[in-house]
């Protein structure tokens, strides 16, 4: 067994979150890795949600088919899950639920949440009932769970207090049982972040000064932690505006102005928004655009995942015009690809998309951030506050001549120009003149390969001259890569490749190794393949096997697994 | 002291000759150089329109974005420096059309930059169809038996949305068009201005506007918001009221 896993399941306002998250930093306070993802429906109370957590000596990124442990706060986790837990694995419900049909190798533990509400009369207690008595059967102490419920709630004292003493019955109300069988690392030494977290901490490590967003799921969060985080930090600017269209426009207005900008929206959002994509790129402003895709067309699966938007953002707006689309595959690369985000709209001046999922954003990994991208952004990147006679036209500054990458903000003394969303001179006047359109659109798309020479190429992970190669980009990556281990210790020969950077494109890269693979099987969560229609595009490669999935849910490592198997 | 000459642009408009276009022009080359802000130092936010080449031909800052989207892009100008003197346009399809709902929630946000709309009542750039301004039964290309919408009323919807300077002036009153923009641009606060202009090429002339057009007198009270939303709804009675409507 390389993980336990732990799943909470009730109702939406049940505090279901918050269980998961206790039981989460329990894991992490003792040393072990965890990843938790969630389910939900898009209702605020009643529905069916559950919180799964993978817990682990090693760092994970995906979910598997089994449950050692189910906590059931209400009969539909039981109808639902039971048949997931594993032998040998354990149920705890709330004893006011019946239980029909009885899983013969499975212990089921009834807790007595109902006397325990009517004995310590508080009513909305039985999450942290069924934390209390999960760890006593885990063989961890209370101790545990106290201080960890005190690093939560220490804002809330008094509600610390009625969690604590709920906790300590349930605890009491539990026989003690054995440990989860894994060894831990070091303790506390791990930080807790999803994807959107890390996109957050990307973005403030950055240098971010402006963030608008309209909120949508699943990106949402970036707002909150933004405009928490803009209370005490005088330098930042947050604001949610009256629609998406005007989230971009005003971090286009404050990026002109000298803002770090960014706004973030799922891909019904990001529709609104893309004729202004074309915008930052012909009026060549700087700006970084995070899109959570969401299952679609329209309003779709609004709470659940797919990777359904890769060929709209690259294709996003009319007319030819340059753009960077990153595809994050973890979290640790939600953090690093933000601030190359930002590094590239600010050194290159054009728009930068990251492209991340329901799954990447709102999943919990266990990690230890690291500053892999070696940028100094105390610094401006092609920001200059004086015009030199050479850089002057008529009294305004050539800001867009062809192969300067340089710009004044407004205030600057000789540094005027107009900001075009119109075809313009260099000084930015509106023009039709077919001489000067033919420099213009030079400048602007030579940029891309300016930016591929900057980027790291995609790398081959697993055995060379392996008999199958996986393909796959974004979320899905950590399911392929444990996917990859487990065949690598059957003896099994297989390697992946992860695309990182959509736009601009490493087709020669690219091409060198899938021409080498034996069996190429590309796998994605969307019904077309879209990363391989790009692939066909960039390099004529055709890849015929396919893995797809667009029933709104990730893959599963067990799943992948045996789908791969059969590919074989 | 800042002079008119540094705002002069060797650019030439393209505007059909004798289009009000270039009076606004003026005003706000004049409002600028009267209230002593240096070139570098203001902003010209525009949209798409006839009425968005302005920023083109004003040596200043310029800000040339989407049809209907100069006020969110001119409130993020503002927000990320509020040293600069931020005037946003729009016409009465860019800003009441397309941009309607930018209009509404900057009057409520209140962010201190001045908005001038072009109106007009006709879309000239995409040569003559009725516009959310055009009075209802408004004959055009695209109305052939004439308009079915009630005329837009920017003046209430702006006292209704919390902005707290409204006012309105007509092009043919040069001097009164650049009083009144000094105000705004003074106005610490969201300041709107509606300009009530001919289109000689599409729309009305002089002569349509010549009785309609008056400017509210030294007795009325603009601080009240009771008797600014009177004053509003006389435009949908035919006259049309000029000056400040509401300041707060």
């Amino acid at each position: 067994m390389d993980s336990f896993v732990i799943r909470v399941g009730g109702e939406a306002g049940w505090g279901i979150a918050t269980a998961a998250n206790l039981i989460a930093h329990i894991f992490i306070k003792l040393g072990y890795h965890v990843f938790s993802s969630k389910e939900y429906a898009s209702q605020i109370k009643g529905g069916h949600n559950y919180h799964t957590l993978r817990i682990s000596s090693k760092p994970l990124g995906a979910d598997v088919d089994k449950v050692d442990m189910l906590l059931a706060l209400d009969s539909v986790t039981v109808e639902k899950h039971t048949s997931y837990v594993v032998d040998g694995g354990m149920i705890l419900y709330n004893d006011s639920i019946e239980i029909k049909d009885t899983k013969s190798t499975v212990t089921y533990v009834p807790l007595p949440i109902t006397t325990i509400q009517q004995t310590l009369n508080e009513k909305n207690i039985a999450n942290t009932v069924f934390v209390g008595a999960a760890i006593k059967s885990l063989n961890i102490e209370y101790d545990v769970l106290k201080s960890v419920m005190a690093d939560i709630f220490n804002h809330k004292l008094q509600l610390l207090d009625i969690l604590a003493n709920a906790a300590h019955t349930g605890y009491d109300s539990m026989e003690k049982g054995v440990g989860i069988g894994l060894s831990a690392g070091e303790k506390s030494s791990l930080e807790f972040y999803n994807g959107n977290g890390a996109i957050t901490k990307g973005a403030l490590d950055a240098g971010i000064t402006f963030h608008a967003q309209y909120p949508m799921t699943p990106v949402s969060a970036i707002l909150h932690d933004l405009a928490k985080e803009s209370i005490n930090n005088k330098d930042l600017t947050v604001i949610q505006p009256e629609d998406e269209i005007a989230a971009i426009n005003m971090a286009l207005g404050a990026s002109y102005a000298g803002s770090r900008a960014m706004t973030a929206t799922s891909g019904g959002g990001f529709s609104l928004m893309v004729e202004s994509v074309g915008l930052a790129s012909m009026a060549e402003l700087p700006l970084v655009i995070i899109e959570g895709q969401r299952p679609g067309p329209a309003t779709g699966l609004p709470t659940k995942t797919e990777q359904g938007d890769l060929s709209f953002v690259l294709s996003a707006g009319q007319g030819d015009f340059p753009h960077v689309v990153i595809a994050p595959g973890n979290v640790q690369e939600c953090y690093t690809e933000t601030k190359r985000a930002f590094y590239l709209a600010e050194k290159y001046q054009l728009p930068v998309i990251v492209l991340v999922d329901t799954l990447l954003a709102e999943s919990f990994s266990t990690i230890k951030l690291s500053n892999t991208l070696n940028i100094d952004f105390s610094q401006r990147f092609n920001i200059i506050d004086n015009a030199n006679q050479y850089q002057m036209k008529n009294g305004l500054f050539m800001r867009y001549s062809e192969d300067n990458f340089l710009r004044t903000l407004p205030g600057t003394k000789n540094g005027i120009y107009t900001c075009a969303g119109d075809e313009h001179t260099n000084v930015g006047s509106i023009t039709e003149d077919p001489t000067i359109r033919n420099g213009m659109m030079r400048h602007r798309m030579g940029k891309l390969k300016k930016i591929e020479e900057e980027l790291p190429v995609p790398e081959l992970y697993g055995s060379i001259n392996a008999d199958m190669t996986l393909v796959c980009w974004g979320s899905t990556t950590s399911a392929v890569m444990e996917v990859v281990n487990r065949l690598g210790t059957e003896g099994k020969s297989v390697n992946m490749v992860h695309m990182k950077y959509m736009c601009p494109f490493h087709t020669s890269s690219v091409h060198d190794i899938l021409s080498k693979s034996n069996k190429i099987l590309l796998i994605e969560n969307n019904y077309t393949g879209q990363l391989g229609k790009l692939i066909m595009e960039k390099t004529g490669i055709h890849v015929n096997d396919t893995i797809l999935k667009y029933d709104g849910q990730p893959f599963t490592v067990d799943e992948l697994y045996n789908l791969i198997i059969q590919k074989w | 002291m800042v002079t008119l000459e540094e705002y002069n642009s060797t650019e030439k408009p393209t505007w059909c000759p004798g289009c009000a276009d270039y009076t606004i022009l003026t005003t706000i080359k004049k409002t600028l150089t009267e209230l002593n802000i240096e070139s570098h130092n203001a902003v010209l936010v525009s949209g798409v329109g006839c009425f968005a080449k302005l920023p083109y031909w004003i040596k200043t800052n310029g800000f040339v974005g989407l049809h209907g989207r100069s006020l969110p892009v001119a409130q993020g100008i503002k927000l990320a420096n509020e040293d600069l003197t931020v005037i946003a346009f729009g016409g009465d399809g860019d800003g009441y059309s397309e941009g309607g709902n930018h209009f509404i929630h900057a009057c409520r946000r209140n962010v201190n930059i001045t908005y001038v709309v072009h109106n007009n009542g006709v879309f000239g750039l995409t040569t003559g169809q009725y516009s959310s301004t055009s009075t209802m039964g408004t004959k055009s290309k695209s109305s052939p038996r004439g308009s079915i919408e009630v005329s837009f009323n920017p003046i209430a919807v702006a006292l209704a949305s919390g902005a707290t300077f409204i006012a309105r002036v007509y092009v043919g009153n040069p001097s009164h068009c650049v009083d009144i923009m000094k105000k705004a641009v003074q106005h610490n606060g969201f300041a709107f201005v509606d300009i009530i202009q001919p289109c000689i090429t599409f729309g009305k002339n002089h002569e349509y506007y010549k009785d309609k057009i008056y400017i509210v007198d030294e007795k009325y009270d603009w601080s009240d918001k009771s008797t600014a939303f009177l004053k509003a709804l006389e435009s949908d009675t035919g006259k049309i009221p000029c000056g400040i409507i509401y300041k707060k």
